[in-house]
């Protein structure tokens, strides 16, 4: 290395270490780059998904089960994520610490939401992109099922949040969620399909993963008797505005709760 | 502090009660902590210290009684005027002393040249910038003090406060905690460190099984024990504390961990009628320690029970 260009490396590395850090100054700042500090776990979190989706859009599965999988596998990263670290939290004393200061309960709920989401979102969008670069679907049809994505998960979030309402032990959350996850996931006609008439065919039009089953099959290349992007969007707004007004709600709940 | 009330107690508990259903909890019990104070909640473990500071630090409502904050009892109003420290020492591990307090800070309004002053009193300036989980306890404890001592709220709340602390971090608390009464602040600590409490409280209240059987200051309790020893008696053999007691000037005695604890009055012949109580019972002395009474010799005069088992 020449004298030059040791004296350019130095300056640059001093303005670096010079150049102040923006410090975390919201929760949901501090809740997400201690996500993404946590390195090894956040490549294993967004690589995971990819260990399900590339062999089912490269292999041709079917799509009514490809997709079957992929919402269960998002139902399950909404609401794993936010309930076992909502529980955690409880547990380690830091739901205590944020319970006393001056911010108003919906507030921490939906910054304590909304680190998670963000990072899920990222997950949906990685899974997203290999469906779009191996299928190549109706960009119509990708961008309403990526934004229903993104809803479902805050969908499942909310019901994370609630459960950890409900319990200190993240044992025992994975539990709650199974048990609340497996029925919603049968009415939505994962398993199924959804009948054309009856009760079930109505709750299924009020859950959000229906709509993603019927996003999935679309992408991959199905035809489910349903779906169109329209009514995506549609649903995907809706089911994002619920979660987000009840995840606010449940802050008081997570937050009254003491370990 | 303009708007900080100097008539009235900035925190006052009513009646206060907190049980759980296993009878467990503390209360009923009054308190009021008004500004420059220091109260000092003392008592064994399990006597419902923490129970009590998380009511006051507006964490657990209360099952009964009125708790008002400088004056008022809106919880949330409260916590614009308040910072706590738990016992866990509950961070984004992950991110630095700096980040996190810049955090906490922020939440509670402070300005933010108030940030790096508070780390480098609480000595945590070289590490400032190290992921927390890769500090010692200790100095995570430093870190969650300084993120409630910045700022200087009007009313502290610290559980256990010296815990994993050090000797000099016991001296920067006192330091910080004596300068904040100095200015007016109030603060109320929860500790069984009597050390630690006779060097800051002006108040202490001794609980027992969830009961508040003392609230006085610390001066009164401790000229209280005036013309009193207190005697450590190490022995082998059957306990001699019933006879201990029976001797003239003894105030108290009760086995505790290091062997039996004494409280008694200054008198010629003390220490020989002790040890006689010994031979009676055929039991042999194995140390002897005697020297000025503290607050923990308070809490045996008051309930005839060591503070410490």
């Amino acid at each position: 290395m020449t004298e030059r260009s040791e004296v350019a490396l130095n300056r640059s590395q001093s303005s670096v270490a010079r150049m102040p850090r923006p410090r975390p100054t919201q929760l949901w700042q501090l809740e997400l780059r201690g996500t993404l500090a946590r390195r090894r776990a956040l490549v294993i979190k967004l690589a995971f998904p990819l260990v399900l989706v590339i062999p089912l859009v490269t292999t041709g599965a079917p799509p009514f089960f490809a997709g079957m999988l992929l919402t269960v596998l998002f139902a399950m990263v909404g609401t794993v994520g936010t309930g076992v670290t909502i529980t955690r939290a409880r547990g380690s004393g830091w739901l205590d610490r944020l319970a006393v200061l001056p911010l108003p309960a919906w507030r921490v709920g939906l910054e304590l939401f909304f680190a998670g989401w963000l990072v899920d979102a990222l997950q949906a969008t990685l899974v997203l992109t290999v469906i779009a670069i191996a299928d190549r679907p109706d960009p119509a049809t990708l961008a309403t099922t990526w934004l229903l994505a993104l809803s479902a998960l805050a969908f499942s979030g909310a019901i994370g949040l609630g459960i950890a309402a409900l319990t200190d032990h993240a044992g025992e959350a994975m539990l709650y969620l199974a048990v609340v996850l497996a029925p919603l996931l049968f009415l939505s006609g994962l398993f199924t399909g959804v009948p054309a008439v009856g009760f079930r065919y109505w709750v299924a039009q009020v859950l959000p993963f229906s709509y993603l089953h019927e996003g999935f099959q679309l992408l991959l290349g199905g035809n489910p008797p349903y779906g169109d992007p329209l009514s995506f969007l549609i649903a995907a707004v809706v089911f994002l505005a619920i979660s987000l007004a009840a995840t606010a709600a449940l802050g008081r709940a997570i937050l009254a709760r003491t370990s | 502090m303009n708007d900080l009330s100097l008539t009235k107690p900035w925190l006052a508990a009513a009646g206060l009660s907190r049980r759980f259903r296993n009878g467990r909890g503390v209360g009923p019990v009054n308190l009021t902590v008004g500004p420059g104070e220091v109260q000092a909640l003392v008592g064994p473990n399990g006597s419902g210290k923490t129970t009590l500071l998380r009511c006051l630090a507006t964490r657990t409502r209360p099952n009964s009684g009125e708790l008002t904050w400088f004056g008022d009892g809106d919880r949330q109003a409260a916590r614009a005027k308040l910072a706590v420290v738990f016992d866990a020492t509950a961070h984004a591990d992950e991110l630095s002393a700096r980040q996190n307090l810049a955090f906490f800070a922020t939440a509670r309004k402070v300005r933010s040249d108030l940030w790096e002053p508070a780390l480098e009193e609480a000595a945590v300036t070289e590490v400032g910038g190290d992921p927390l989980s890769r500090l010692s306890y200790g100095m995570r404890r430093r870190v969650l003090l300084a993120e409630a001592l910045v700022g200087d709220p009007p009313l502290l709340l610290l559980d256990e406060p010296t815990l994993g602390l050090d000797v000099s971090g016991c001296q920067w608390l006192a330091e910080a905690l004596s300068r904040r009464a100095r200015t007016g602040l109030a603060t109320c600590i929860s500790t069984n460190d009597t050390d630690f409490v006779e060097q800051v409280a002006t108040r202490v209240c001794f609980l027992v099984d969830g009961n508040a059987v003392r609230d006085a200051p610390l001066s009164d309790l401790l000229a209280e024990l005036g013309g009193t020893r207190e005697i450590q008696l190490s022995y082998r053999g059957p306990s001699p504390a019933a006879s201990v007691r029976r001797v003239e000037g003894v105030v108290s005695a009760a086995d505790a961990t290091g062997g039996l604890l004494i409280l008694a009055r200054q008198r010629d012949g003390l220490l020989p009628d002790i040890l006689a109580t010994l031979g009676d019972l055929d039991a042999h002395l194995v140390d002897l320690k005697v020297q000025d009474p503290g607050l923990s010799d308070c809490f045996l005069k008051l309930t005839g029970r060591p503070l410490h088992d």
